[in-house]
């Protein structure tokens, strides 16, 4: 595609209306093209006006109750506790290259666990919210790597200004039922859990993570846990990258 | 929606940083300053008041949970709140199977008035402002824009169902989408404090 093509994307990508796979390869494209995300930036503010031109309807009395009712069922997530470390490099932005770390040997089923459940169909849309607001925050660094071979490759970026990190993952076969990838950020030689991450059938997923208060690491990595993730790794990880400053 | 009112009153932000440490008043105002913005949203999509409801308290929970991780840089609270709530209110057309439902609903509006200024309640100059531009854009490029918006419809499918080629469909989509871009631009530099 040129980059005029791509950037004839950027309208349908703000409005939402483009299909999946069209979106997921857009994204793709995002991370590599800052003129396309200036365009995604500025045309999503326009289309999230749009929300504007829906007909006023009064909403009924009960609705404001039923909110507070509902909130009270499910706390906030709680920033942690006593002060924040400041972030010194809150304005800068580190991209980690995760290469292939170790053998990759492992046979998979090829069949992607999908499953319908609504919880999961949310969470699946909060991370793309946030997945997009970081790509398109305008501090993100990016950095363009080579994926050598088919072994699964992965591209993280990393904003310390908004604590969260997006991946991209290529070639990875999905994990097998049951089982699930989780990317760990490792500080000071001791890995902690950033989140877990399936692939989808083609082998690819884009996924944002929110990096705990505080924390910096200099490694990341990734291995295979069983579905939901282990507090602490079982496995060797079958990624792992290293963090270098962006340019 | 986006965009805030002017006054004395504390800034979104403030009342989302209270949301981010459990203040469930601070819920409250939220509730008070947006809800009829993101209730009509939602009818607007799924059509059905019950449906409108549940997204709206679904939208509200989900801004509660995640407080803590707004971004400002990312844009306005009552942005952040459209953006949510329209995502609920598609998942829920989706989950029901009621999406061509609520397409031919959104391709009908045509004719209802999505946007039809003498039915509306009061609404702010910035309302008035994003429905006008949406009304004085071209009828082929207002209808496309709708059915992504409103109907949660990709351009594929929109060609389907107008049964225009897609070329079409993503020439309207380009050209309505930045038509508004200019006519919204009082709205979009600088307009959030």
């Amino acid at each position: 595609m040129t980059d005029h093509e791509w950037s004839e994307l950027a309208a349908p990508y703000a409005l939402g209306a483009l299909a999946p796979d069209e979106r997921e390869r857009f994204e793709a494209h995002l991370a590599d093209c800052a003129a396309c995300r200036a365009e995604v930036r500025a045309l999503r503010d326009v289309a999230v006006l749009l929300a504007d031109a829906a007909p006023a309807a009064t909403p009924p009395p009960g609705l404001r109750d039923r909110v507070l009712r509902e909130a009270r069922q499910a706390r906030p997530i709680r920033r942690a506790r006593g002060p924040l470390v400041p972030w010194l490099a809150a304005a800068a932005c580190i991209v980690i290259a995760l290469g292939l770390g170790y053998g990759y040997v492992r046979e998979r089923a090829a069949s992607r666990q999908t499953s319908a459940a609504l919880a999961a169909a949310r969470d699946s849309i909060a991370a793309r919210d946030s997945l997009v607001a970081t790509l398109l925050s305008p501090d993100i660094g990016t950095a363009a790597l080579a994926a050598t071979g088919q072994a699964p490759a992965a591209r993280l970026y990393w904003s310390p200004s908004r604590r969260r990190v997006v991946m991209a993952v290529f070639r990875l076969p999905p994990a097998p039922a049951g089982r699930t990838y989780q990317l760990w950020a490792i500080a000071q030689g001791k890995p902690v859990s950033l989140g877990v991450f399936n692939t989808a059938a083609d082998g690819r997923v884009t996924a944002a993570m929110a990096v705990p208060p505080g924390l910096t690491f200099e490694l990341s990595a990734v291995t295979e846990e069983p579905a939901g993730g282990s507090p602490q790794p079982t496995q060797q990880p079958f990624l792992v990258g290293k963090v270098t400053p962006a340019d | 929606m986006p965009q805030q009112q002017a006054g004395p009153r504390a800034p979104d932000r403030a009342l989302v940083a209270r949301l981010a440490v459990g203040d469930e008043r601070a819920l409250g105002e939220l509730y008070d300053r947006h809800g009829t913005m993101a209730y009509s949203l939602a009818l607007a999509i799924v059509r059905e008041r019950a449906d409108a409801e549940e997204v709206v308290a679904d939208a509200f929970g989900q801004v509660w949970r995640n407080a803590a991780s707004y971004d400002p840089g990312r844009g306005s609270v009552a942005g952040w709140l459209a953006t949510i709530t329209r995502s609920r209110a598609l998942d829920l057309v989706r989950a029901r199977g009621r999406r061509v439902r609520a397409m031919e609903r959104a391709a009908q509006a045509d004719n209802d008035g999505l946007a039809p200024p003498d039915r509306r309640i009061e609404r702010g100059e910035a309302r008035r402002l994003v429905a006008r531009s949406l009304g004085e854009l071209p009828e082929p490029q207002r209808r496309v824009i709708e059915l992504a918006y409103f109907g949660g419809l990709s351009q594929t499918e929109i060609a389907a169902e107008l049964h225009e080629p897609l070329g079409t469909v993503k020439t309207r989509i380009r050209a309505g989408l930045e038509k508004l871009r200019g006519s919204l631009a009082p709205l979009l530099s600088g307009g959030e404090s």
